[in-house]
């Protein structure tokens, strides 16, 4: 190993060892401290992963810093830099002390960088429970409510079975295959019918980890339970992470034949379900969970169609989802008093209250229902004009007329902002750090959708 | 090999098959929900074991080594999170742990 194979993973060097730091050092340092080091190295390490060049050969066994991960780790980093901005105040105020926290969210980003670098099949999976791992314990980080722990209980015992399945769908692959290299994945003539198993497996398994319907089922208790900067972070980088998996597993070839079915059955009933639930719930974060199924629904449509602008599609999702998500629950996050707004009532007439918060909440809840100029129409733009290209047509349409009809809870929550007058405790004003992450947030949906140049050019590096 | 790939692969299916049965059956019971998923990890060891021995090589016995180290920290993070739960309501049973809806 020489000193250019070091500097070419020194992303995943900055966050161990900060989340080694912060745990160490955190009973002699200040909470405050403790998350100025943890958004220090992250930014660190999203800044050094931006900067620094891409190579195909591995810098350590299994470990290479290719293109792919040159585009996910500063994504990462950005969600896992504005969660810790979040959750300082969020955690004062719900009384969630330690230094557990910030370590667990920074092993969960450790995880997360790790796993675009895999090269095997072995890493990959590693990668993959140790961001499942890290998010069990943060869901059920608020002692103090119940719902907390139950979620945190419900999270880890579906995501152990999807790992099960996971893990199995590997070893039909090697099995298939004769490597754990993630070659082995790919088509190949011998041992077809194994191969085709363990991706079915391996599709079951993803089906949990993204919330496709029919797994879904965790998805609302997990993100109603959840302290609400953890649901960003895990509505966010846990998907991507997920989507991430199945691209490096696919190998920029399309899937095979016998996938296209069960893909597009998930992605349909995502798509459809995931609205319709969503039209009924009165919770807020209920509500984005549901939506969440839905917009996973939108990510697996643009996997089927099996192209290279259907992958691009994928990446761009990845970050405007990112984007979107981060700043509804951060603003969520930021507006609870003591306990947090859990209705969509209770957050009548915030607009004019709390204009910088509301304001973000609005344009998360509108980029999230499609509307241009903000991200969300780019993303689903992208996805099904790669849909429609790829011949998925009726899927397309499907996927359209469900967007369309999701824009009715979404404006409902603008609605409530700005046309009604609610007797809701007044929110407490909004900490520095809160402010910087809703605003880096809502700046990044802004941009996104009005300037999307750079960010296409950097994914289509991602995909060579 | 003795022992035909095909045959490991029958076994170790049967044996995901049986464990998933097991946590959808068992629904009631965290506990017994825990060594269901224990027993269809243990069908995919095998599988990556005959795997290794039929391809004759030691990847996939790393893997299932791995997978024990990895269904240890599990297992050892969900007896906690029972432990925790248990004090809180006095049950294992997840039918009393039902206060969301929706």
């Amino acid at each position: 190993m020489t000193l250019a194979d070091l500097y070419s993973i020194m992303p995943i060097i900055i966050t161990a060892g900060a989340a080694l730091v912060v745990l160490l050092c955190g009973p002699m340092l200040l909470s405050a401290s403790l998350t100025a080091i943890g958004v220090t190295a992250s930014a660190a390490a999203g800044v050094w992963a931006a900067l620094s060049t891409p190579t195909s050969t591995p810098a350590v066994a299994g470990l290479a810093f290719t293109p792919l991960a040159r585009f996910l780790i500063p994504l990462f980093c950005f969600a896992a830099a504005i969660t810790l901005l979040l959750s300082h105040s969020y955690n004062e105020r719900r009384g969630i002390k330690g230094e557990e926290f910030p370590a667990t969210v920074l092993f969960a980003l450790f995880a997360t960088c790790v796993l675009p670098c895999a090269t095997n099949m072995l890493i990959l999976f590693l990668a993959l429970e140790s961001v499942s791992f890290a998010f069990y314990i943060l869901v059920s980080m608020d002692l103090s409510r119940a719902e907390s722990g139950e979620a945190g209980l419900k999270y880890l015992l579906l995501g152990a079975v999807a790992a099960a399945f996971t893990a199995f769908g590997f070893a039909l692959l090697f099995t298939g295959s004769g490597t754990l290299q993630l070659s082995g994945a790919l088509a190949r003539p011998e041992n077809r019918a194994i191969i085709s198993a363990g991706w079915g497996v391996i599709l079951v398994g993803m089906a949990f980890k993204l919330s496709l319907v029919p797994g879904h089922l965790w998805t609302p208790d997990v993100y109603q339970g959840a302290p609400a900067p953890v649901s960003a972070y895990l509505s966010t980088s846990s998907k991507v992470a997920a989507a991430a998996l199945l691209l490096m597993l696919l190998g920029l070839s399309p899937p095979m034949p016998e996938l296209r079915v069960p893909l597009a059955a998930l992605s349909v009933l995502s798509m459809v379900l995931g609205n319709l639930a969503a039209l009924r719930q009165q919770n807020i974060k209920r509500m984005l969970a549901y939506s969440s199924v839905a917009h996973m629904g939108y990510l697996a449509l643009a996997l089927l169609s099996g192209s290279r602008d259907g992958y691009a599609a994928v990446l761009l999702y990845g970050a405007v989802y990112t984007a979107m998500n981060l700043a509804a629950f951060g603003a969520i996050s930021s507006l609870s008093v003591e306990e947090e707004r859990e209705l969509i009532t209770d957050y009548a007439g915030l607009g004019f209250t709390a204009p910088l918060r509301g304001g973000v909440l609005a344009l998360a809840m509108i980029s999230l229902a499609g509307i241009p100029p903000a991200a969300g129409f780019i993303g689903k733009f992208f996805i099904f004009y790669s849909a429609i290209k790829g011949g998925a047509i009726t899927l397309a349409i499907i996927g359209i007329l469900s967007a369309a009809a999701s824009a009715h809870f979404y404006l409902k929550v603008v609605a409530q902002l700005y046309m009604h007058r609610g007797e809701a405790p007044a929110p407490r004003p909004v900490s520095l750090a809160e402010g910087l992450a809703l605003c880096l947030a809502s700046l990044m949906i802004l941009v996104i959708g009005v300037y999307p140049g750079p960010l296409l050019g950097a994914i289509e590096a991602a995909l060579h | 090999m003795s022992v035909p790939l095909s045959h490991v692969l029958i076994v170790a299916s049967l044996m995901f098959a049986m464990g998933l049965g097991c946590v959808v059956a068992w629904r009631a019971n965290v506990i017994m929900m825990l060594i269901g998923i224990e027993i269809m990890l243990n069908a995919v060891m095998l599988t990556f074991v005959g795997g290794s021995a039929h391809w004759g090589i030691a990847d996939g016995q790393l893997f299932a080594l791995m997978l024990m180290a990895l269904t240890s920290a599990e297992v050892s993070l969900a007896l906690a999170m029972v432990v925790y739960l248990h004090r809180r309501k006095q049950t294992v049973n997840t039918d009393n742990f039902d206060s969301m809806k929706g």
